[in-house]
């Protein structure tokens, strides 16, 4: 029998269905891998061990007494440490928000908890959601499960660690410019960023709003949609969130036509150009063909999504002058600017280099040159890309234009840090959904597949993958932990 | 190069204090991310594309309903009065 | 006579939301305790999301339609960047029109009178702050600023005109004027605290436009003005230049003063609020809400003087005081008699009201309602009781609150058509003006002296045209 800390999200319900163990064994199990593997991962800030057993026990109660219990009851779920959980600390990883501890759930966690899930802790990032290694996190840097010397990728690097390492079976994480399926193509587990709009953000603290979603992270595409569905809606409580249709797990598998972005195989490594080509194979096998495409001002996109970016975070990060929540740091004598400017000075490193690029694009002389650009690039690739999509069903790519990579190599160039988010600004600059799928391994190190599609088009994405997933068979827990 | 004035005045604006070491590094880390974004000037400017993806109908905007939430404790520092306490303004 | 550009940017708050611009707490933050009116999205909780009020924009839209602005189809939100602990978010949620149109009122026309018209450049919506209520802390706190974010979040509408008054009394008119609309659409109670702020810029001779801000009521911006000029002027007798600046008003002093430099150095890095997408309000919105919106001041003076045939005079005192108007109004439903019943409540309904109020909202704690107006004008139509007594009654019903028939049947206030009463009044008054008496039998100018004396003698109740008929014939005995 699989142990319960390997078991899929779906195992974990039907096994607590069919009273082969308890929440209480699971939740147990799950501590006790965390135990064990959490020292040299770090994937967690917070753990709420007290909650999940109490969490564990009712639903146990309620199995027992025969109640209904939700889609996703007993399953243990780690959030992403940007996500607001009511009385749980939420740090975004930054010495800002050491002691900040919300005082509402996010619409995403309310929705979660609605569905019997057991939150167990928040999970390690990039300070602010900004990087792509967890090295920004103002914790110590998550390590990647398959090589512990190598990043897990990020900014959600705790969130694929975590579920790769078997210390949650799910996660939620958050993807502004790659966040989610950067460490998902590093820790070779599944992940999802909606349609912009799909998932309410409400609650998500705000990086770079028009950019970002919230999706999940998993072991497989089966736990991804049950996920996906549940955190889906209209929130009233979200201007920017939309209605949409819930997915389904295909029966059977219809035509769909891939383009393969020629852009993205040719600026990758040579590694990863040949498991592009390999699912390119495996698209064949499943009856779906594949030809390569072009998009023509994806060479703006990447300075275009900085610059956006940037620009929305210097003012989101503004709040953050200590008076109503943040860390200790007395008032003292000082007049309030220069409080706040010594308040501020406990940003990192990587948060204050964006925030003054932003303050630098936003500035009276530059608004035109950069961000009405940038904001001209993002309608460009979104048409030109609509205009794809019209012909392809999918647009596939590396998720990552290279291996994961180890500590240190990047963290003092910030362009050659940034340039890993090449392949991934695309979705979040027009708004579309894009999943990453583990395709395969060099050297032990995992390799992701990207597929894009229309927006609210991730039916099209769960039945690729789902397809994918069955052919193409990856080890699912590494060994070096 | 971005000038230490230049960087300070960023700096400013944008409420920061920058450590020694920052105000080193900085100057030549920015200008490098600036120089990365200029490409946006070779852009050509097309006026006739809008820039707007999501449009919300009016229909579908809150009703003028008061929702008043339970007592919480959203600030810290807040006296007896219930004032928040702030550092000084002058 | 030196020429003289104002302009004007006014906020006005709408006193009349229920709720705030982004979020469900109060609109109506006066007399809470601080910061119990607030909750994640006010205070900029990590990770909130401002909601908009569909009625703030309804509002707005109707301040635009009636300040004679274009309203765009679709209108938008930006930010407006800046550090301030009052703040919640350090940066406000407001409208901007450099990078295209986005707030809801633009290019307006006003008519301020036959001759004058104030063109308004922009109307938008934008959120208020939080309030500094010690800015060096209270009784038992030194060195601290103490918050109350009760405000914060309220819906503002801004105002701005072009700078197209040429003098402080053209100010004062086109503010007056601007309370009776807000007061008229029901956006405003500009009566309350706080609830009408405004920021002046005036420039002499073509000179550097000055700024003043921080006046916080109508009242004082014609004082800031007029100190204004004054101030200018005798820089330029000295023959000095004006500098481009922002200055304070101090409404104790009751003097402008310059700003430190450092405030004025603002770069508020706008760009479009990303959390709230573009709305669209579709083309038949304004015609729609045009259908719907309440009566204007200027229709329903016009409507005042065509439909009741009202003076201009009249109609101007009861549309100035929206309150009297709509008193008025509530008593022609109980009895149609808009000349009596207006010309009563313009008189002698008013004198006693300015004796006896403080201003604010006084006609709800009145003791006098419609009904009384109505029931008094019912009396002197019928011939009951004279114009003189129903001025008594006036008098007593305003303090006990009586309807105005049991203070007549109580004190025998009915006129008197009694000839033969009458007559005995005017035998006695013969008797005791002698002097008048043969004056009158002169003069006929005289005779009014005589009815007067004959009306206080009854004590204001006798039917003074049977009492002149009766004087008239006594002297031509």
């Amino acid at each position: 029998m699989t142990r319960l800390d390997e078991l899929l999200a779906y195992e974990v319900v039907e096994g607590l269905t069919e009273g082969q163990f308890t929440a209480e064994d699971y939740v147990t199990t799950i501590l006790k891998r965390i135990e064990k593997v959490e020292p040299k991962v770090h994937s967690f800030i917070t753990l709420d061990t007290d909650g999940a057993l109490s969490s564990a026990k009712i639903i146990d109660k309620k199995l027992k007494e025969k109640e209904a219990i939700g889609q996703l009851a007993g399953v243990i779920v780690g959030i992403k440490d940007n996500i607001s959980t009511q009385g749980i600390r939420t740090t975004c990883a930054s010495k800002i928000l050491e002691n900040y501890v919300p005082t509402y759930d996010a619409t995403v966690i309310k929705s979660l908890k609605e569905s019997g899930a057991i939150l167990l802790g928040k999970l390690n990032l990039d300070e602010f959601g900004m990087g792509s290694t967890t090295e920004y996190s103002r914790y110590q840097p998550t390590r990647n499960p398959w090589n512990l010397d190598c990043v897990p990728g990020g900014s959600s690097g705790g969130s694929g660690a975590a579920v790769a390492a078997g210390e949650c079976t799910i996660a939620l994480g958050s993807d502004t410019g790659g966040s989610i399926r950067c460490p998902s193509s590093f820790c070779s587990v599944i992940g999802l960023k909606p349609t912009y709009g799909r998932v309410s953000r409400y609650g998500l603290i705000s990086y770079a709003n028009s950019l970002e979603q919230i999706g999940p992270i998993c072991r497989s595409v089966r736990d991804l949609v049950i996920m996906l569905n549940i955190i889906s809606g209209k929130d009233t409580f979200d201007n920017t969130s939309m209605p949409s249709n819930p997915i389904s797990i295909p029966k059977r598998l219809n035509k769909l036509n891939v383009g393969i972005i020629k852009e993205l195989i040719t600026g990758s490594d040579q590694e990863v150009t040949k498991s592009v080509y390999f699912a390119s194979e495996k698209f064949k096998e499943i009856g779906c063909p594949c030809e390569e495409v072009s998009i023509k001002n994806l060479h703006y996109a990447l300075p275009s999504y900085y610059t956006l970016a940037s620009a929305e975070a210097s003012s989101n990060l503004a709040r953050y002058d200590n008076l109503r929540y943040g860390f200790d740091y007395s008032i003292g004598e000082y007049k309030w600017d220069t409080y706040f400017s010594n308040v501020r000075e406990n940003f990192g490193e990587e948060v204050k280099r964006r925030i003054l690029i932003g303050s630098y694009v936003l500035s009276s002389g530059y608004y035109g040159k950069y961000y009405l650009k940038a904001r001209r690039l993002r309608s460009l690739l979104r048409l030109e890309l609509l205009e794809l999509f019209k012909k392809y069903d999918l647009l596939i790519g590396p998720t990552m234009p290279i291996l994961p990579f180890k500590f240190g190599e990047k963290i003092d160039d910030p362009i050659k840090m940034y340039l890993v988010d090449i392949n991934t600004v695309i979705a979040n600059l027009a708004g579309i959904p894009a999943i990453s799928l583990p395709i395969g391994f060099s050297n032990g190190l995992p390799i992701g597949l990207q597929l894009m599609a229309a927006p609210f088009g991730e039916q099209k994405l769960i039945d690729a993958s789902y397809e994918l997933e069955k052919i193409i068979n990856i080890p699912r827990r590494p060994n070096s932990i | 190069m971005i000038s230490k004035e230049e960087l300070e005045h960023l700096a400013q604006i944008s409420r920061i204090n920058l450590t020694d070491h920052e105000l080193q590094k900085f100057p030549t880390q920015l200008e490098k991310t600036i120089e990365y974004i200029d490409i946006l000037e070779q852009l050509a400017s097309d006026d006739s594309v809008t820039l707007d993806l999501q449009e919300l109908k009016f229909e579908e905007l809150r009703k003028d309903e008061i929702k008043v939430s339970d007592e919480k404790q959203l600030c810290k520092n807040i006296t007896e009065d219930g004032f928040l306490r702030g550092p000084k303004m002058k | 006579m030196s020429m003289v550009m104002i302009g004007l940017e006014i906020h006005a708050q709408i006193t009349a939301l229920n709720s705030k611009l982004f979020c469900s707490c109060r609109g109506n933050y006066r007399d809470l305790r601080p910061n119990s009116n607030i909750c994640e999205i006010c205070c900029g909780l990590p990770g909130s999301l401002p909601i908009i009020n569909q009625k703030a924009i309804e509002y707005s839209t109707m301040m635009s339609i009636a300040l004679g602005c274009k309203v765009p189809d679709k209108i938008m939100f930006y930010r407006k960047n800046y550090f301030y602990p009052d703040l919640p978010k350090n940066f406000q949620i407001t409208q901007y029109n450099v990078y295209g149109i986005s707030s809801i009122g633009i290019e307006g026309k006003y008519e301020l009178d036959e001759v004058k018209q104030i063109r308004i450049s922009r109307i938008q919506l934008e959120e208020d702050p939080g309030r500094i209520a010690y800015s060096e802390g209270g009784m038992n706190v030194r060195n601290t600023a103490l918050i109350d974010y009760n405000r914060a979040g309220v819906a503002l509408i801004e105002i701005v005109t072009e700078p197209d008054f040429t003098g402080p009394k053209e100010v004062r008119h086109f503010l007056n004027k601007l309370s009776l609309t807000l007061e008229h659409l029901d956006v405003c109670d500009t009566l309350l605290e706080g609830s009408v702020r405004c920021d002046v810029n005036v420039s002499m001779n073509g000179g550097n436009k000055v700024e003043i801000k921080n006046i916080n009521s109508f009242k004082e911006v014609e004082k800031a003005i007029n100190y204004e000029i004054t101030r200018q002027s005798n820089v330029y007798g000295r023959n000095l230049k004006i500098e481009h600046e922002t200055r304070h008003w101090d409404d104790k002093k009751k003097i402008t003063f310059k700003a430190r430099s450092k405030e004025e150095e603002h770069d508020y890095r706008y760009f479009p609020e990303p959390d709230i997408p573009v709305i669209v309000l579709g083309s038949n919105f304004v015609a729609n809400l045009k259908q719907r919106m309440p009566e204007l001041p200027n229709e329903r003076f016009e409507r005042f003087r065509l439909k009741y045939q009202l003076s201009d005079h009249t109609s101007n005192i009861l549309i100035n005081d929206k309150k009297l108007a709509d008193f008025f109004e509530s008593t022609l439903k109980l009895h149609f008699s808009p000349v009596e019943i207006a010309n009563i409540l313009v008189t002698e309904f008013k004198s006693l009201i300015e004796d006896d109020t403080e201003g604010r909202d006084y006609l709800k704690n009145l003791k006098v309602k419609p009904e009384h107006i109505a029931e008094l004008v019912k009396l002197i139509e019928g011939n009951k009781i004279s114009r003189t007594t129903a001025k008594d009654i006036l008098v007593k019903i305003f303090e006990s609150g009586e309807l105005p028939t049991e203070v007549v049947n109580s004190s025998n206030s009915f006129k008197i058509t009694d000839e033969k009463t009458i007559m005995d009044a005017v035998h006695s008054v013969f008797d005791n003006e002698k002097s008048a008496v043969e004056d009158a039998k002169k003069n006929r100018e005289a005779i009014n002296f005589l009815l007067g004396k004959v009306m206080k003698f009854t004590n204001g109740r006798a039917d003074a045209k049977i009492a002149m008929r009766l004087i008239n014939s006594k002297l031509n005995e």
